[in-house]
């Protein structure tokens, strides 16, 4: 290598207050100050944006996709969500017509 | 099970325990049309079609930055000139976007552009064409680009994650290109005979290598047909070229515009295709191995460039890793 | 005082914001015109990205001037820009000078826009309202102007030997030129009189200082001892800009009648 690979940070984009922020993509930078000076132009020069975070991306662990099934529902887990009841019903037959 | 987000693994070797299985498997997950993503076991020959093809559409861009860059200074009135900084610099953005997309494939973004300067990978045909006149500017924009959405919209489609990211933000921004391109054609369409003139003179010159924008023919080009299979690319170079013509053949003829006769343009009604004498694919391969009007001065411009950027890349470097050069203090 | 708008301005002070408008819609225009020549060749894409931008931003700001003045009764701003001469432009020395490196790019970026904010902070505060609502409308952009200038000074200005070297090069040879933006017309009177714009000299002192503190933060010496370079004001530029409109109007003035 005859030249400087500068490092890598990843750009997080807040389009407006309220709203998470989004991974929009990288940017090689020389240290983070400048990685925020530079993702403004390269991320932000069309859509709207109200916050901008950069972070190296030697920073980020993430898991292995060959893992991915350590995300799979291996068993029944509609007792998280609400449509895992029959409650509605329930409460009909009790009396309780309002809504839950 | 977590690598750091530089770290990936690069088990893709023909020969290795296990690579039947593992070919079988990602083939089985390109054919349902899921992505690919980097950390991903993929065939090394998948890994380095892709590099090659990245690396070649981002020298592209920043390669296309130059003719019409080269017009900068020259855009008549305040609209154009804004507008052609703005897309001269989406080029600069997409090369970007594509250099880093081809880094987490595992080949590092100085080592492309060492590659590009020193003329050992390539770049569009078209690119290696002088832009001559403000008319050129225009086609560029317009037909160019137009040919460049049609490609990049089926890339889009494709199996590597990063890749179809990347092309998704570059088409959203290629549309300005084409509205902007083709608004500059129709003022000089309808503007005054030197204008009209001046667009017909450029459409003669660049006709050609428009023709030749989406590669050889189907039945010359040698990478498509695994290409096609781990879905790297869905449509043949024909095909591309046909809808691309469909499109935009009729509107230049309502611009009243022409294309030249040696290339016996009629229109097949039984196929609902274009019909033309065959491009001289010969003369396109001697173009992109850098024998093309502009290479030269091309190459030498990125490499002045690349070179005179040097010491801000590694004063910049230097001023991160906190060093600074003992100066006089006695200031005021 | 109340605001100023159009109809209630008195024809010496017209005068004077037409001129003051001039100064300020070619010095943006041609800076912005020089910084876009690195539009593709900048040092690394991140940076080229970024300082073209910042060139566009400057067009845009210069279009905005234009358009005052086509508001008080000058020639539309494609007019104003494309078919003018040189003798006619009103842009201060600093912005016509060739591009140069990218320490000279950088030094001047970083000059003239500290002294824009000085001025467009003066303006804000204008009593000619529609000026003062450019300003106004403008701080967001020039806000990261002047942070990107600031930063890339501060970095480059002592990074290695190389750059400090090119960074005190640049601005020895920039920093009289740079004086020049603060050139006194004879309209500095009736513009601080009428409270359009304080004096020149006043906007200059307060830029000096403020721009001495940041060079040497950035281990660069300020040059102490020189004057400044004047003329543009009055017309007269160096042979920079004649090239530089060559080339710029080149198209344009083929069929000047034609849209293009």
């Amino acid at each position: 290598m005859t030249d400087t690979q500068w490092p890598v940070f990843e750009v997080f984009h807040q389009q407006a207050r309220g709203e998470p922020h989004v991974h929009v993509g990288s940017i090689h930078a020389p240290d983070a100050q400048m990685a925020l000076v530079l993702a403004k132009e390269q991320y932000a020069r069309r859509m709207a944006c109200v916050n901008l975070w950069v972070v190296s991306a030697e920073a980020i662990l993430a898991t292995d996709y060959e893992d991915a099934d350590i995300f799979d529902h291996g068993t029944d887990k509609s007792y998280r969500e609400s449509t895992g009841y029959q409650t509605t019903k329930r409460a009909k037959a009790i009396g309780d017509t309002a809504e839950i | 099970m977590v690598y750091p987000m530089q770290e990936m693994p690069l088990n893709d070797k023909q020969g290795d325990p296990g690579y039947e299985e593992n070919l079988a498997a990602f083939e089985a997950r390109v054919a349902r049309g899921d992505k690919v993503e980097p950390g991903d076991w993929m065939p090394n020959d998948y890994r380095q079609q892709l590099i090659r093809l990245i690396h070649v559409h981002a020298n592209s861009e920043i390669c296309g930055a130059l003719p019409e860059g080269g017009w900068i200074p020259h855009a008549p009135g305040f609209k154009r000139k804004l507008a052609l900084v703005s897309k001269v610099q989406d080029e600069v953005g997409h090369a970007q976007l594509l250099y880093r997309a081809a880094e987490t494939l595992g080949k590092p973004r100085e080592e492309m552009v060492e590659e590009l300067i020193s003329g050992k990978s390539k770049y569009s045909n078209v690119f290696h064409y002088h832009a001559e006149t403000w008319a050129d500017v225009a086609v560029i924009a317009w037909l160019i680009d137009a040919a460049a959405i049609v490609n990049q919209k089926m890339m889009a489609e494709g199996s590597y994650g990063p890749y179809s990211r990347a092309l998704k933000r570059i088409c959203y921004e290629e549309a300005f290109h084409l509205t902007h391109g083709y608004d500059m054609c129709i003022s000089l369409a309808t503007g005054s005979k030197l204008q009209r003139d001046m667009l017909q003179d450029a459409i003669n010159r660049w006709w050609k290598p428009i023709m030749m924008f989406h590669g050889p023919s189907d039945k010359e080009s040698k990478h498509t047909e695994v290409l096609m299979r781990w879905r790297i690319k869905l449509k043949s170079n024909d095909a591309q070229r046909q809808e691309f013509l469909k499109k935009y053949v009729p509107k230049m003829f309502n611009l009243g515009l022409t294309i030249p006769e040696e290339w016996e343009f009629r229109y097949d009604e039984a196929t609902k295709e274009w019909r033309y004498n065959e491009p001289d694919w010969d003369e396109f391969l001697n173009v992109v191995r850098g024998n093309g009007p502009a290479s030269a001065l091309r190459l030498r411009t990125r490499k002045l460039a690349h070179e005179e950027g040097a010491w801000v890349r590694e004063a910049l470097a230097a001023a991160a890793a906190g060093e600074h050069v003992p100066v006089p203090v006695e200031m005021n | 005082m109340s605001q100023q708008t159009i109809e209630q301005l008195k024809p010496q002070v017209k005068t004077a914001i037409v001129d003051l408008l001039y100064r300020l819609a070619d010095d943006h225009l041609i800076l912005g015109h020089r910084n876009s020549e690195w539009t593709g060749l900048g040092p690394i894409l991140e940076a080229d990205i970024a300082f073209s931008s910042m060139a566009q931003d400057k067009m845009g700001h210069a279009l905005a001037f234009y358009r005052l003045l086509q508001q008080l009764g000058e020639p539309d701003p494609d007019t104003n820009a494309f078919l003018r001469s040189g003798d006619q432009y009103r842009c201060c020395s600093l912005v016509c000078l060739e591009r140069g490196d990218w320490a000279q790019s950088v030094v001047r970026h970083f000059l003239f826009d500290e002294a824009t904010r000085i001025r467009f902070e003066a303006l804000e505060q204008s009593r000619y309202e529609p000026l003062a609502q450019v300003a106004r409308k403008l701080r967001g952009e020039l806000k990261y102007h002047t942070m990107h200038g600031q930063m890339n000074l501060d970095k480059l200005g002592d990074a290695t030997e190389e750059s400090h070297q090119r960074m005190q090069d640049a601005l020895d040879r920039l920093f009289p030129h740079a004086m020049g933006v603060f050139e006194p017309t004879e309209w500095d009177e009736t513009l601080a009189a009428e409270g359009i714009q304080p004096r020149e000299a006043e906007l200059c002192k307060t830029w000096r200082s403020q721009v001495a503190d940041m060079c040497a933060e950035s281990g660069l010496t300020m040059p102490d001892d020189v004057g400044p370079i004047y003329g543009g004001r009055a017309g007269k530029h160096p042979e920079d800009l004649k090239k530089l409109l060559d080339d710029m109007q080149k198209v344009y003035r083929l069929d000047p009648d034609s849209e293009w």
